[in-house]
């Protein structure tokens, strides 16, 4: 018993360096001046601002379109939403910058959708609309995911009893599997929410890369990086701290809401 | 559920471990056998001139083999302070090779060649620009960032078109730029896909450009601003030097190499 312990804890004492080594290597990197000097950079609270601003919408976007996708994922037996699932999944796999190149084919002036919204006059690349865009098609997968395995951990008779007793089906899903669902939901959304604040490669192709505008933080760090590495260690080290504060909330909430059942893993 | 990991025993042999997983993790890149590597670390501007370089100058040195990498000229010489393997570093803009030269890691340096900017817009011209002074017309422009070589060069241009042509015109202008791209490939792809109505890049990048998708403006003479490319020895102070550096940086400035370089639209040195 005692050889495979020691051997478990050492691959995952292994995998636990690897992960936190950089981000403390970030952290040692810099002083309080450096941090001040940093935060008083003119990229650097427009690129702040525009990154919670976007991805707080982009993960609203998400939530709205994607709860009920994962509820129909998860409760339908048809092919059609196996091959939905499958379909959905893969800006996964498929690297940022192709997911770019994508929605320019699609949303550009020479895109599938391009005359269209031109005869609209509307314009969405090099948007902010265009950062937002390109944040839910990267997360909205890691969201939908984790929604639609929690809404299937849902036992369905206890549904079918809530109908028995009079409960419309809306009610029923409102009361009783959003509920039950919920630290599913969080983590997907959580999940989904870091994925956007780290959005780069799409970002980059999509919307470009102006001040206040359409450079988010990720897009701020890569301009840093061209002046001084320092500026862009500083500007790494908020966007760390931020995107960390805002998980560690997140992960209470789930706590908060599952604290009637066993803990789990985190 | 049960916990892992009892830290004081993980922790040993996770020690223990070190000294095999560190050069496991350190894994060189598998170079060959015979010739002599030669790393050569470029501006993307110069990719296909260095491409036609390294043919050149292999079949005159069949002893060393050409090992060319390109990206930023900024992310090249962060790479090179980080102490990537870098023999050669062939940089856009003077600041970053004069960065290296503060660092000590310079041992030779010489200018090999220039490059000017130029308009370009797409194709169709959906805003019918024919000459830089109809930059106004545009309805989306696209520039490189401030921090990289072509927009620091663009900004140099824009700050001498507001003497020439005034305040309004370069206002004007400013006001219809949409982005500033990383660098200048990613500048001439907003134009090539016809998502920008113009934009400013180096001459090399319209003559490497393929299926000619964008059409070339000149830059009225008076605004003319010029780039220098120039070619240095980098490494670590005290390194042994690689014998093909010499070699190289002479072949970039003889009569061969210079010729390679106009013919992919470079000005000479």
């Amino acid at each position: 018993m005692r050889l495979p312990v020691i051997f478990g804890g050492v691959l995952g004492a292994t995998l636990v360096l690897l992960l936190v080594f950089p981000i403390l290597a970030l952290a040692l990197a810099v002083t309080p001046g450096e941090l001040l000097a940093a935060t008083s950079h003119p990229l650097f609270w427009p690129a702040l601002w525009l990154s919670l601003k976007t991805t707080l919408i982009s993960l609203a976007v998400i939530l709205i379109l994607g709860t009920p996708l994962a509820w129909w994922l998860a409760s339908s037996k048809h092919w059609v939403a196996r091959v939905v699932g499958l379909l959905i999944e893969l800006p996964i796999m498929i690297p940022p910058a192709v997911i770019g190149v994508a929605l320019l084919m699609t949303f550009g002036r020479q895109g599938l959708l391009g005359g269209a919204l031109e005869a609209l006059g509307v314009q969405v690349i090099f948007t902010t609309g265009a950062v937002v865009l390109a944040q839910v098609v990267v997360s909205a997968p890691f969201y939908v995911r984790a929604a639609a395995s929690a809404f299937s951990g849902v036992d369905e008779e206890l549904l079918i009893v809530a109908r028995s007793l009079g409960a419309s089906q809306l009610q029923a899903i409102r009361r009783i599997a959003l509920p039950m669902a919920l630290p599913g939901l969080l983590t997907g959304a959580s999940l989904a929410w870091a994925r956007a604040l780290g959005e780069f490669g799409a970002t980059l192709l999509f919307a470009g890369n102006m001040s206040g505008k359409t450079q988010t933080m990720p897009l701020a760090i890569f301009s840093a990086l061209e002046v001084d590495v320092k500026l862009a260690v500083v500007f790494s080290l908020v966007l760390t701290v931020a995107g960390g504060l805002l998980l560690a909330g997140l992960r209470l909430a789930k706590t908060r809401s599952s604290s009637h059942e066993p803990r789990g893993f985190l | 559920m049960r916990r892992f990991a009892l830290p004081g025993h993980g922790f040993v042999a996770w020690f223990s471990m070190l000294p095999w997983l560190v050069p496991t993790l350190g894994c060189e890149p598998t170079a060959s056998k015979k010739p002599t590597a030669l790393v050569v670390f470029a501006a993307s501007s110069m990719t296909e001139a260095m491409r036609e370089v390294e043919e050149q100058f292999e079949k005159a040195h069949p002893t060393l083999d050409v090992q060319l990498q390109f990206g930023g000229s900024q992310a090249l010489r962060l790479q090179i302070e980080q102490g990537a393997p870098a023999d050669l570093f062939v940089s856009a803009s003077e600041a970053h090779t004069r960065a290296l030269e503060r660092s000590r890691m310079v041992f030779a340096k010489k200018v090999i060649a220039g490059n000017e900017l130029v308009l370009i817009v797409p194709r169709e011209n959906p805003a019918g620009i024919e000459r830089f002074e109809d930059l106004t017309r545009a309805e989306r422009i696209v520039l490189g960032a401030k921090e990289v070589p072509i927009g620091a060069y663009t900004e140099e241009l824009f700050d001498r078109s507001r003497e020439v042509f005034g305040d309004a015109f370069a206002d004007a202008v400013a006001g219809k730029v949409v982005s500033r791209e990383h660098n200048v490939r990613l500048v001439r792809a907003k134009v090539e896909l016809g998502e920008a109505d113009a934009a400013i890049v180096y001459r090399t990048d319209v003559i490497a450009s393929e299926g000619g998708s964008i059409i070339m403006i000149p830059i009225p003479r008076n605004l003319r601003t010029r780039a220098e490319y120039s070619a240095a020895i980098v490494g670590r102070p005290g390194e042994v030097a690689n014998p093909g550096e010499e070699a190289f940086l002479s072949f970039l400035r003889s009569p061969a190499g210079q010729a390679i370089l106009v013919r992919h639209g470079f000005g000479a040195r």
